[in-house]
């Protein structure tokens, strides 16, 4: 409490010192500039943790790694992401957290589509969120579930690779019926059950970042 | 700060991504492919990432080879799985190398005042700032954290974390979470000391500027793509 309480200072003190225009804008809910720093913080963390389901979806499942990866990380992310929605409170930190992944995404050469969905999916996590003023626990498991298909961006190539496939059997003379008999037990059922184990893993994990969120951070004065 | 003659501008790496994604998109033919492949490995040499080059290169022409050796009507589906994996990894190596190449060869002052000059919002560069500063305290605080469990007998040893993977994950994350929290803290007073929360244009020490190589290489490398395009290659 005392620590959010000096957060509160700081912010008011400099913002005083620049125009008081801009200080009521701040005061009415838009992001400060100790806020946007939060934000960059934990999206470092939701980073770091994207990158360690990576390495747990190739270990786990070789060839179809990227696949799960959505999953995974909705799975074990639970934790960073309840933390800065509560923390920060205000619409817009969800938003620019799935942004900020989606241009570092593009930037490490994740598909450019990846960073549509990591805006889209993330704005509505946010209105759900806010619906629920930041502090309702249904509202930000639900608004979590959301969030995590913001992931599923660079896996999206997976469609495209099996179109240029096809086009190459195509090429060398194979009939549709025939390639469709090669597919069609690997590709839709493999993502129906990507789609659904996202949400069933953001379920539990959310579930798991809100107990932690509860057993540490309440405690300690954090949130 | 004088750059290499050679060393591309970060808006110009920006390009050669969009590029590379741009190939995903339009399915161009495999020689269009290798060509624009070839085109981005090289400005990696003047960069002194040589190796970088080699290794991609020699990834990307192993695809190449896997996908096309595999016959068309070969009845067995697991070969088909391989060859879809070959083809689906090499339309990728483009993004990735382009990727690999400008994350390796940009530094962050300069990517930071890419985004400014590109009219970026201060709401976007600002996080982008923190998660490039912050990577590297995330890997120490890691290891001192590490360090801290095993002093206490907890998960010492090299699969130890898997063994309670729930566990292990709430032990290392709570710590960094706490830490994080601090650290945006003592990051806010700095920068607000800075005067990172003052209105108006930010001036820079790093300079970027486009010079006659990068529109030489943004010419060069959309010509195969659009050649491709148009159905001329």
């Amino acid at each position: 409490m005392t620590q959010q309480d000096n957060a509160t200072t700081t912010t008011t003190s400099s913002e005083n010192a620049a125009k008081t225009k801009a200080a009521t804008v701040a005061r009415s809910g838009r992001l400060s500039v100790p806020d946007l720093i939060t934000i960059g913080v934990f999206t470092a963390l939701y980073f770091v943790l994207v990158a360690v389901a990576t390495l747990i979806s190739t270990v786990a499942f070789v060839g179809f790694a990227s696949i799960f990866l959505p999953a995974i990380a909705a799975l074990i992310s639970g934790c960073v992401y309840m933390l800065l929605a509560t923390k920060v409170g205000k619409f817009g930190a969800i938003t620019v957290m799935g942004a900020v992944i989606g241009l570092f995404l593009f930037v490490s050469g994740h598909f450019v589509l990846s960073f549509i969905a990591s805006i889209v999916f993330p704005v509505i996590a946010d209105l759900i969120a806010r619906a629920g003023a930041y502090r309702n626990r249904a509202g930000l498991l639900a608004s979590y579930v959301v969030f995590s298909y913001g992931l599923t961006g660079p896996i999206l190539p997976l469609w495209f690779m099996k179109d240029a496939y096809v086009a190459s059997l195509q090429a060398r003379g194979k009939d549709a019926a025939y390639i469709d008999g090669v597919f069609s037990h690997i590709n839709t059922g493999t993502f129906v059950i990507s789609m659904a184990a996202i949400a069933v893993c953001a379920l539990a994990g959310g579930w798991f970042g809100q107990r932690v969120l509860r057993r540490h951070f309440v405690k300690a004065g954090i949130v | 700060m004088t750059a290499h003659p050679l060393a591309l501008d970060p808006r110009t790496k920006l390009f050669l991504l969009l590029l590379a994604n741009l190939l995903l998109f339009f399915h161009v033919h495999t020689h269009t492919e290798i060509m624009l492949v070839t085109l981005t490995l090289l400005p990696m040499l003047p960069a002194g990432r040589w190796r970088m080059a080699l290794r991609l290169g020699a990834t990307y022409a192993a695809l190449v080879a896997v996908s096309c050796l595999v016959p068309a009507d070969s009845p067995n589906p697991w070969l088909h799985l391989v060859a879809l994996l070959a083809v689906g990894l090499r339309m990728m190596m483009p993004c990735l190398i382009t990727g690999a190449y400008a994350f390796s060869t940009t530094k962050t002052s300069e990517f930071v005042c890419a985004m400014r000059r590109m009219r970026m919002p201060e709401t976007i560069v600002i996080p982008c700032m923190v998660v490039i500063r912050f990577f590297p305290t995330i890997v120490q605080d890691y290891r001192q954290i590490r360090a801290a469990m095993a002093l206490r007998g907890v998960a010492e040893g090299r699969f130890a974390l898997v063994r309670h993977p729930m566990q292990s994950l709430e032990y290392v994350l709570v710590p960094l979470m706490m830490n994080a929290a601090n650290v945006a803290q003592d990051l806010s007073v700095a920068a607000l000391t800075k005067g990172l929360g003052r209105p108006g244009t930010h001036t820079s020490l790093t300079v970027i500027r486009m010079r006659p190589v990068d529109w030489l290489a943004m010419i060069v490398c959309a010509t195969p793509l659009a050649l491709d395009i148009l159905g001329v290659l």
